[in-house]
C-alpha cells in the first residue's frame, strides 16, 4: 500500500484547531441565539467571543501559510471529474467502484472538495467574520449607522451563516468517512499520510490544469 | 458579608400619626441613630430567629427598659448585655457583622449609651414607639 | 440622663483614660470622636431656649439667622406642590388626579401633613408667608418631631381630642428640643413623607419605605447604614434648598460624565452616571458598559423593589369600598399575613413585596390625564401618567417601572376623573357616610369642576419610576434574565435582543434548521446504504 504525505504539519493542526473551534463556536452561538441551553448564556457568550477571536488569529495564520506555500491554489475550483464524483458517490461507492480522483501531494482535495472548501471561504467565512465583527462592535459603530433594527439585521445574516456552516459541518464529518476504510480520511488528517489503495500508483497526475 | 439582618425585623419607626409622650429624653444623651443601627444589624440578629424571639423597643415601657438595662442581666442573669456591646465583642463577630465592623472601635460607655437612647425612645411609651415590622 | 451611678463613674472613668492617652500620643483621637461637625451648637443659642407654642414661632425664630431660608424654600414644588410641564401643563401635588387617593383638593388638612409648611387647610393657604414654612420637618434630628394627619400640617402643642368628640388624644409635642436639635436633613427626615406616599408605608413608590432609614447593604448599596450610610441629599444635592431630581422633571437618559469637585456642575446630580460615569463596569466586564445606550442602570441594578420587609400597594379598587360587615360596622379584611387587604373607606388592595418591575422604553417626558382631560371608559386602562419613549426616538433608555393599577371614581356622563372628598368631619366625604355621589359632588365643587351627579368606575394605570434599593452588583440581573425567551425585558418592543425568542426569524430558524437536518439524513441514510452494501458483500 502506497502512502502519500498530504497534510503538513501546520495544515493539521490548522484543521484541527478549525475543527475544535467551529464545533465550539456553533455550541455557544446557538445558546446564545437561545436554541437552548447549555452553559448559560453569560458563559456561552463570553466563551463566543473568545474562540472567535482565536479563530481570527489561527485563521491570519492560515491565509499567510496559504499564499507563502502557494497551497491556495488548492482551491482553484475546476470541473473536470465533478461529475464523476458525484457519480461516485450516488452509485460507485455502493458497488466497490473504483475512487475516480487519485490524491496527491499537489492535488490533495478531490473536486468537489475544491468547490465546497472555496464556497466555505469566499462566502460563509466572510459573511460570519464581518457579521460576527459588526455585531460585536456594534455599539462603537454608533446606533446611529445601524439604529433600531440595525442589530437584528446583523444577527440575521450571522445567524444564516451560521446554518450554513453547521450544515457544511454535518456534511464534512460524514464525508471523511468515505476513505477506503471509514477512518482512513481522519487518520490522514491526524498523521499527514495517506494510504493509497493498491490500484497501480502512477505518477501524480494534476488534475486541474 | 454573610450574614444579613432579617427584613422584615427591621425595625422601623412609626413616623406619623403616633401618640406622643414627651419625656424629654435629650437627644445628647447618646447617637440614638447609631443605637438603631447596633440594635437592628446585632440585637435583632440574634434575637429574631434564635434566642428568645423579637425584642421590639416597643415591647417595653421606658420604665421596663430602664431597670433591664442597669441590672444589666442579659438572658435572665447568664451574661451581662455590656458583654455584646463590648469592644472585644464586636472584634469577634467583625468578620461576619457589618455594624460590629463599622463600630469598632466606638468606646463601649457611649456605644451603649446610644443603645439605650434608641430603646427609651422607641418604648411602647416613648416617644417615638420603635415595632419590628 | 438616667444613667446609674456606677454606669456614670464608668463613664467618665473611661473618658479620663482617653484623654489622658490621647495627651499621651499628642494625638486628638477621642477628641475628633466627640468633634461636633456643624459649627453651631444651636442648643446654645438664646433663640431656641423658648418653649414654643406653635410651628410658627420656630420658624421665626429659625429665620432670625437663617434669613433667605424660607424664600428660598418657597420657590420649591417641595412648598409649591406644583410643577410646570414642559407641554405646558400644570401638575404637582396640588393638581394631579393619581390613583391612590386621588386628590390633594378638598382633602387639604389631611394630605397637607405632609406638606412643608404650616396650616394649608384650604385653598385660600397663604404661599407668601414665611412663618408659615416648616423648618423642623427636615431638619429634625430627634426623630421626635410629627405632624399628625387632620392638622392642615401643623403640630400639637397642647393634648387635644381629635377628632374632636372621639375620645382620642393627640399628645402635645415639645417644640424645645427639636428646635434646639437641628442638623442637615437625613434619611429619616426625607422618609417621614417619601417612605410614606400614597397613605402609608411603602404604599406608593414600591422603591421607597421605612426600611431605608436604616437600611443594610442588600438592600440599598448606599444607603447601607453599616456602609456608605446615604442621606438622600448625598445623592439629591442640594442647593439653597432646592432639592433636585424630581420624578416629575426625570432624567431618563445622562449622557454626561461623573461630576468632579471643582468642575461647573450643571446636569442633575441625582443620576447614577452624575458619580459612576459612563462606563462604570470594569475591564472584564466591558460588554455591560455596551448596553448603557439602551438600558437604565436602574433596570439591571434593581432586580426587584419592596425588598426591605414592607409591602407596597400594586393596585387599588375603589369601587368596592363601602362595605359594612356583619356588626354594621365597617369592613377590613386582612390576608395570611395580616397585612389589611379590604377595608371600607377605600375598597381591595394587592399588596407585594420583592416586586419584580416591569419595563418601559422611558425618554423624560411623562404626560398626564388631568381634571378636565376626556376619558372613556374602554378595555384600555386610562393612563393616569404615562412615560414617554421609544426604542427609535434616541433619547430612550429601557426603564424599571411600578405600574399600578387602579379602579378609581368618574364621571360617565361628563367623561372626567373625578376628584374626591375623602376626609373631613363633615356630612360629605366619603370615609364618613360612604356615600359616592355626595363624596364626587363635594370634591368636584371644591375645585370648580362640573359633576353630572353620576358616579362610574373606571380602570386606570400610573406609573412610577423604580431608581432606590439599588442592590450590591452581585445581585444585579444576570444576562440570561433578559437575553432569554419570556425574560424581563420580553414585552420591551423596537430592540433585537440575542436570545430572546421573539426576534426570531422564525424562518430563517425553520429552514437552517431544516437544512442541518436534510444534511444529517442525507448522512445517514448514505452511511447506512454503505454498511448494508458492505455487509452483503463479505
Amino acid at each position: 500500500m502506497a502512502r502519500v504525505y498530504i497534510f503538513k504539519r501546520f495544515e493539521r493542526f490548522w484543521h484541527w484547531a478549525q475543527a475544535a473551534l467551529v464545533v465550539a463556536l456553533l455550541l455557544t452561538g446557538f445558546e446564545v441565539h437561545g436554541s437552548y441551553r447549555l452553559l448559560g448564556w453569560e458563559r456561552a457568550a463570553s466563551l463566543h467571543t473568545s474562540a472567535a477571536w482565536l479563530l481570527i488569529g489561527l485563521w491570519l495564520f492560515a491565509i499567510f501559510w496559504h499564499f507563502t506555500t502557494g497551497e491556495w491554489k488548492q482551491y482553484i475550483p475546476t470541473t473536470e471529474k465533478v461529475f464523476a464524483m458525484l457519480k461516485y458517490y450516488l452509485v460507485g461507492i455502493f458497488s466497490d467502484a473504483p475512487h475516480p480522483f487519485r490524491v496527491t501531494r499537489l492535488s490533495k482535495h478531490n473536486p468537489l472538495q475544491r468547490l465546497a472548501y472555496l464556497l466555505v471561504k469566499v462566502c460563509i467565512n466572510p459573511l460570519i467574520w464581518v457579521s460576527g465583527l459588526l455585531y460585536l462592535y456594534y455599539n462603537e459603530l454608533g446606533a446611529t449607522v445601524f439604529a433600531g433594527p440595525g442589530l437584528g439585521a446583523i444577527a440575521l445574516v450571522h445567524t444564516a451563516a451560521a446554518f450554513l456552516m453547521l450544515a457544511f459541518l454535518i456534511a464534512h464529518a460524514y464525508l471523511a468517512t468515505t476513505g477506503h476504510t471509514p477512518l482512513a480520511h481522519v487518520k490522514a488528517m491526524i498523521t499527514g499520510w495517506e494510504d493509497l489503495d493498491d490500484e497501480p500508483a502512477h505518477e501524480p497526475t494534476r488534475s486541474h490544469t | 458579608m454573610t450574614k444579613t439582618v432579617s427584613p422584615a425585623c427591621a425595625v422601623s419607626l412609626c413616623l406619623l400619626g403616633v401618640a406622643l409622650h414627651a419625656i424629654g429624653a435629650h437627644a445628647a444623651d447618646g447617637d440614638w441613630k447609631r443605637g438603631r443601627v447596633y440594635y437592628q444589624k446585632v440585637c435583632t440578629d440574634c434575637h429574631g430567629a434564635k434566642a428568645g424571639g423579637a425584642i421590639a423597643p416597643n415591647s417595653r415601657s421606658i420604665k421596663d427598659w430602664t431597670a433591664y438595662l442597669s441590672a444589666d442581666r442579659h438572658a435572665r442573669g447568664k451574661d451581662a448585655l455590656k458583654k455584646y456591646v463590648s469592644r472585644e465583642y464586636r472584634a469577634s463577630i467583625k468578620g461576619v457583622n457589618k455594624a460590629a465592623e463599622k463600630y469598632a472601635d466606638v468606646p463601649d460607655e457611649q456605644l451603649f449609651n446610644d443603645i439605650r437612647s434608641f430603646m427609651l425612645k422607641g418604648a411602647k411609651d416613648g416617644d417615638s414607639p420603635a415595632s419590628c415590622t | 440622663m438616667q444613667m446609674p451611678m456606677h454606669a456614670a463613674f464608668r463613664t467618665i472613668a473611661v473618658m479620663a483614660a482617653m484623654l489622658m492617652a490621647a495627651a499621651a500620643h499628642g494625638a486628638p483621637d477621642a477628641a475628633s470622636a466627640q468633634l461636633l461637625k456643624s459649627t453651631s451648637d444651636h442648643s446654645k443659642f438664646k433663640v431656641l431656649q423658648q418653649d414654643f407654642q406653635s410651628g410658627p414661632e420656630v420658624t421665626k425664630a429659625c429665620l432670625s439667622c437663617h434669613t433667605e431660608a424660607a424664600r428660598q424654600l418657597q420657590l420649591t414644588q417641595h412648598w409649591k406642590w406644583e410643577f410646570l410641564n414642559p407641554d405646558g401643563r400644570r401638575l404637582g401635588k396640588k393638581n394631579v388626579i393619581n390613583n391612590f387617593c386621588t386628590s390633594v383638593a378638598s382633602n387639604y388638612a389631611y394630605c397637607t401633613t405632609c406638606h412643608i409648611g404650616y396650616g394649608w387647610k384650604d385653598d385660600q393657604f397663604d404661599f407668601t408667608a414665611q412663618e408659615n414654612v416648616d423648618c423642623l420637618i427636615c431638619h429634625d434630628t430627634t426623630g421626635n418631631y410629627r405632624k399628625p394627619s387632620g392638622f392642615a400640617g401643623n403640630v400639637v402643642t397642647r393634648d387635644t381630642e381629635f377628632p374632636p368628640g372621639s375620645g382620642k388624644v393627640v399628645k402635645a409635642l415639645k417644640l424645645r428640643p427639636i428646635a434646639q436639635e437641628v442638623a442637615k436633613t437625613s434619611r429619616d427626615n426625607c422618609g417621614a413623607c417619601h417612605f410614606f406616599g400614597g397613605g402609608g408605608d411603602g404604599v406608593k413608590h414600591g422603591d421607597l419605605d421605612s426600611s431605608l432609614a436604616s437600611p443594610d447593604k442588600a438592600l440599598d448599596v448606599h444607603m447601607d447604614a453599616t456602609g456608605n450610610n446615604f442621606a438622600c441629599a448625598t445623592c439629591h444635592m442640594t442647593e439653597g434648598h432646592q432639592v433636585p431630581g424630581s420624578r416629575y422633571a426625570p432624567t431618563a437618559v445622562d449622557k454626561g460624565g461623573a461630576h468632579l469637585r471643582g468642575k461647573e456642575r450643571t446636569g442633575n446630580p441625582t443620576t447614577c452616571q452624575s458619580c459612576h460615569g459612563q462606563a462604570p463596569h470594569k475591564a472584564n466586564l466591558a460588554k455591560l458598559n455596551d448596553h448603557t445606550d439602551k438600558v437604565a442602570c436602574q433596570t439591571c441594578h434593581i432586580p426587584a423593589y419592596a425588598r426591605g420587609g414592607i409591602a407596597t400597594k400594586m393596585a387599588w379598587d375603589w369601587s368596592t369600598a363601602g362595605r359594612m360587615g356583619p356588626d354594621g360596622k365597617p369592613l377590613v379584611k386582612t390576608d395570611a399575613k395580616g397585612r389589611v387587604i379590604y377595608t371600607a373607606a377605600k375598597g381591595h388592595f394587592v399588596l407585594a413585596e420583592n416586586v419584580v418591575p416591569e419595563y418601559a422604553w422611558f425618554n423624560g417626558k411623562v404626560t398626564y390625564t388631568l381634571l378636565g382631560d376626556r376619558i372613556e371608559k374602554s378595555d384600555q386602562p386610562t393612563r393616569i401618567n404615562h412615560f414617554e419613549g421609544s426604542a427609535s426616538d434616541g433619547k430612550s433608555t429601557i426603564w424599571p417601572v411600578k405600574v399600578f393599577r387602579g379602579k378609581q371614581a368618574y364621571d360617565p356622563v361628563n367623561q372626567t376623573l373625578a376628584v374626591l372628598h375623602m376626609a373631613g368631619n363633615d356630612d360629605t366625604a366619603f370615609w364618613t357616610n360612604f356615600n359616592w355621589e355626595k363624596a364626587v359632588a363635594a370634591g368636584m365643587a371644591s375645585v370648580g369642576a362640573p359633576f353630572s351627579g353620576q358616579v362610574d368606575f373606571v380602570s386606570t394605570e400610573s406609573m412610577w419610576p423604580i431608581t432606590h434599593m439599588v442592590a450590591p452588583a452581585q445581585s444585579a440581573l444576570k444576562c440570561r434574565d433578559c437575553h432569554a425567551s419570556d425574560g424581563r425585558l420580553e414585552k420591551v418592543s423596537g430592540i433585537y435582543i440575542p436570545g430572546r425568542g421573539s426576534d426570531h426569524a422564525t424562518w430563517l430558524d425553520g429552514i437552517g434548521w431544516a437544512l442541518a437536518a436534510l444534511a444529517l439524513f442525507g448522512a445517514l441514510a448514505h452511511g447506512s446504504g454503505r454498511i448494508f452494501v458492505s455487509r452483503r458483500r463479505t
